[in-house]
């Protein structure tokens, strides 16, 4: 007895070095070393991308499925019996609603009961989970990945990925892939306004104040531009700051970072003090003093917002393409001749580009996973159905004949007579997602920039074209925080968040004269803003020495 | 002249109490556009039940009405019978043990487990997917159990004294003598039971995973943010907009209605019960 349970205790110490030394493989060169033997029940030899998998016998994952109020959870979709058709994996879902989908996910994984397959997780969210051991650092079996694997050459996502990297050189998050940055949130703007008065869409910011000037001129007691998406913790106008800073060349509003990489000093340095910050703060505070833009828009509701576009009170409002069609054109029915377009973001002096990343939120898989003797066949499952073409045009449409005709690549898709989804086939009478279960945020993440476009009507896919003529702005080098460092750098944060807020508010709005600035960035400095960025940098420095 | 002014000051009171309620109530059979367009106060502007429709049409809106239905009443007899005999035990001065007892309840007022300890500790019980999740866990609410205590040391001990003279064993006196003479407090606790499991979401949302399971207020719940979160691939059409405009208010009528039609019937009990266990001799 007392030699057989140090013989098991020799043996877990032996596979548990085994794993730790599995895991130092480098970076995400495939690792050839790693053994799967007695994992790879159901796997197919040589899966390879572009390839159909099937699993070579019936095979059950579980997965924590999200079920979206728009679409709840059916067991008997087509999508789920078409998938084990083709792949002969049956999915066991653990049905969460969507609501408060995050809690239940915190709490099964920290109690050690998550399913296989964990979708729906957003940078950096899976950082919670890390430490405890229970999510698999994925990237250490990119070798089981093909089409992940291309993908990421063929977009050269690579310094996208970096973004998802911790301090040991991994990520745990499997994302959702684009080709290109998909922009969204814009401004809407009355065109028939713009009509009235003689006036073309602006392209500029600044060409944008001269519109607005004008409809002031013309309606003395509106303020030309009342936005929405105030809400905290953001500091309000989140949406404008976010765009306005991207014109600068800055993350502002709801995309704030606390650091921006300053390429010239190779170092980064914090976000709320930099030049271009503080151009955008200008910039805005103009509009405000020149009574463009109505001073509530940072901290009104949003019903108040689009009340006032509703009644004529304003002319320009931030949207998405989403808002923009089910909201604010409804809105603006009854105002005769009225119209409503979702204009390309301004452009600033960083010319013609746009800020974001190319990278979704996506899927975790629990560590458990790792020792099931499927293990190959759900990564081969994973591959195909998140990352293979035939599988992204799947999920996201369905089945051929059935619910689509045509071809996504060279633009004769088209949903099938009695199929609608969001408006691109009005005379078909069932959902696609309601009744057949396709294109659930469960399972469709980025993808080829035609297969996004596929689901944009003509008016949306013009905004696109304007976009994705864009280049894209830089993205910073990895800089992953160790445990220690991020609860340390969290804390800090949101001291530093709250002031930069407050302050960039009481400056946008003239309650704060810009000949304070540099009083305002030394409260920054008192507020450990210095120590911040040193850790920030102390980072980077490490990453790089470490992984090059 | 008093009354008048009293009269004033009352329907003043009413109105605003009323206020909030009837505007969601109109709300809730209003168009989108008056709705969005901020035009809706005490009468519904453009009658519409498009929302009414959609939510009860869902054949799984009714299982789960159901659910919390059952839920509901199995949940707060198993709290009446369980918090009357901690009660009462309690409540007796020469129960041995009677302090630490106290301080054990007490104690979990203050600290708890922690969600995921209760978590492992549901699912290791293997309760999970199962009503016995849901019911189980709160069934001994330390406040009222504290109320119903006071309550029972509030009665004459001679009465008690009395029917064992008269030849009651301990389960007799509680059934025949104090139990009869408690009906306001119970009726108390069977309302405050009752609407707290009712509204209850958390531990069903928690522990049950199949729709099937759910109550009524995870599915009212999802639908609210569903309709208003709005990160997901948009699905635009007439009928969300509309559900988009008055999901909460329509929510808010369907949940607080049944408490609404019950309220009144057990309210003259709420008002002795909660003051009859306050003050003690």
């Amino acid at each position: 007895m007392h030699q057989i349970s140090r013989r098991a205790l020799l043996g877990a110490c032996g596979a548990a070095a085994a794993v730790v030394l599995a895991g130092c493989g480098d970076d995400d060169e495939p690792d050839k070393g790693q053994d799967y033997t007695g994992r790879r029940d159901g796997a197919m030899d040589g899966y390879g991308a572009g390839q159909q998998f099937t699993a070579t016998q019936p095979l059950n994952f579980s997965i924590m499925m999200l079920s979206n109020a728009g679409y709840p959870y059916k067991a008997d979709w087509l999508f789920f019996k078409e998938l084990t058709k083709r792949t002969n994996v049956t999915l066991q879902a653990t049905v969460v609603p969507g609501s408060d989908y995050n809690q239940k996910r915190s709490v099964v994984v920290a109690a050690g009961d998550a399913p296989m397959i964990i979708p729906k997780t957003y940078h950096p969210d899976e950082e919670a989970y890390i430490a405890g051991g229970a999510i698999l650092p994925i990237s250490d079996h990119l070798d089981l990945l093909p089409n992940f694997r291309d993908q990421v050459a063929k977009w050269n996502l690579q310094s996208d990925l970096d973004g998802f990297r911790q301090e040991d050189g991994k990520f745990y998050l499997l994302p959702g892939l684009h080709e290109d940055v998909w922009a969204d949130y814009s401004l809407a703007v009355r065109t028939d306004v713009l009509q009235q008065l003689n006036l073309q869409i602006p392209k500029t910011w600044e060409e944008l104040r001269t519109v607005l000037r004008a409809m002031r001129a013309a309606h003395p007691d509106v303020y030309p531009l009342s936005d929405r998406w105030s809400t905290p913790p953001n500091p309000g106008g989140n949406n404008l700051l976010s765009i306005v800073g991207t014109a600068y060349g800055v993350q502002a509003g709801w995309t704030y970072q606390h650091a921006t990489w300053d390429a010239t000093a190779k170092a980064f340095v914090y976000t709320g003090t930099t030049p271009q910050y503080r151009q955008m703060v200008e910039y805005l505070n103009s509009l405000v003093t020149e009574k463009l833009v109505d001073p509530e828009s940072f901290t009104q509701s949003d019903d108040i917002a689009k009340q006032k576009f509703a009644n004529g009170k304003s002319f320009v409002i931030s949207c998405n393409a989403q808002t923009l069609v089910n909201e604010l054109r409804p809105s603006i029915a009854k105002i005769p001749g009225a119209t409503v377009l979702k204009i390309p973001t301004p452009t600033g002096p960083m010319g013609d580009t746009k800020a974001g990343t190319r990278l979704e939120g996506g899927v975790m898989i629990s560590a458990k996973a790792r020792d099931s003797k499927n293990f190959v066949a759900l990564m081969q499952f994973m591959d195909w159905l998140y990352y293979s073409p035939q599988g992204k045009l799947f999920a996201k449409w369905g089945v051929e004949g059935t619910t689509y005709t045509g071809n996504v690549e060279d633009g004769t898709f088209k949903l099938a007579a009695d199929v609608n989804w969001g408006g691109l086939n009005p005379s078909g009478t069932k959902n696609l997602q309601v009744e057949y279960g396709f294109l659930n945020g469960v399972f469709v993440y980025g993808g080829t920039t035609k297969l996004l476009n596929s689901q944009f009507p003509k008016e949306e896919l013009a905004f696109q074209d304007v976009m994705n003529a864009r280049k894209n702005q830089p993205l910073p080098p990895p800089r992953p925080l160790n445990a220690e460092e991020r609860e340390q750098a969290t804390l800090w944060e949101t001291t530093l968040k709250d002031h930069v807020n407050q302050q960039t508010l009481k400056f946008i709005l003239g309650q704060r004269p810009l000949s304070e600035w540099d009083a305002y960035v030394t409260e920054l400095k008192g507020k450990n803003m210095t120590r911040y960025v040193e850790v920030v940098n102390a980072a980077y420095n490490r990453y790089k020495k470490a992984h090059g | 002249m008093k009354r008048a002014v009293l009269g004033l000051i009352l329907t003043g009171v009413v109105v605003l109490t009323l206020y909030p309620f009837l505007n969601v109530v109109a709300r809730s059979f209003s168009e989108e556009q008056a709705i969005q367009a901020g035009k809706v106060n005490l009468l519904p502007r453009g009658f519409n039940t498009t929302t009414y429709e959609v939510v009860m049409s869902d054949p799984v809106f009714w299982t789960n009405y159901r659910n919390t239905v059952v839920y509901t009443v199995v949940a707060t007899a198993i709290s009446i019978v369980l918090t009357t005999c901690f009660a009462y035990v309690l409540s007796k001065r020469h129960l041995k043990g009677r302090a630490p007892l106290v301080g054990i309840a007490v104690f979990t007022m203050f600290f708890n487990g922690g969600l995921i300890p209760n978590y492992v500790l549901v699912s290791g019980l293997g309760l999970r997917n199962t009503i016995w999740a849901v019911v189980l866990p709160n069934a001994i609410s330390v406040f009222n159990l504290l109320v119903m205590k006071a309550f029972f040391e509030g009665l004459p001990t001679e009465l008690e004294e009395a029917a064992a003279v008269d030849g009651l064993g301990t389960y007799g006196i509680l059934w025949r003598i104090v139990l009869p003479l408690s009906k306001a407090v119970i009726a108390t606790m069977v309302l405050f039971y009752a609407v707290f499991f009712w509204n209850s979401w958390f531990p069903a949302f928690l522990y049950l995973d199949d729709a099937d399971l759910f109550p009524v207020t995870i599915y009212l719940r999802n639908l609210i943010a569903g309709s208003t979160g709005g990160s997901d691939i948009s699905t635009p059409s007439d009928t969300a907009l509309q559900i988009a405009a008055n999901i909460q208010a329509v929510t808010i009528v369907l949940t607080a209605l049944p408490i609404m039609l019950g309220y009144p019937f057990i309210q003259r009990y709420f008002v002795s019960g909660i003051t009859l266990g306050a003050v003690k001799g």
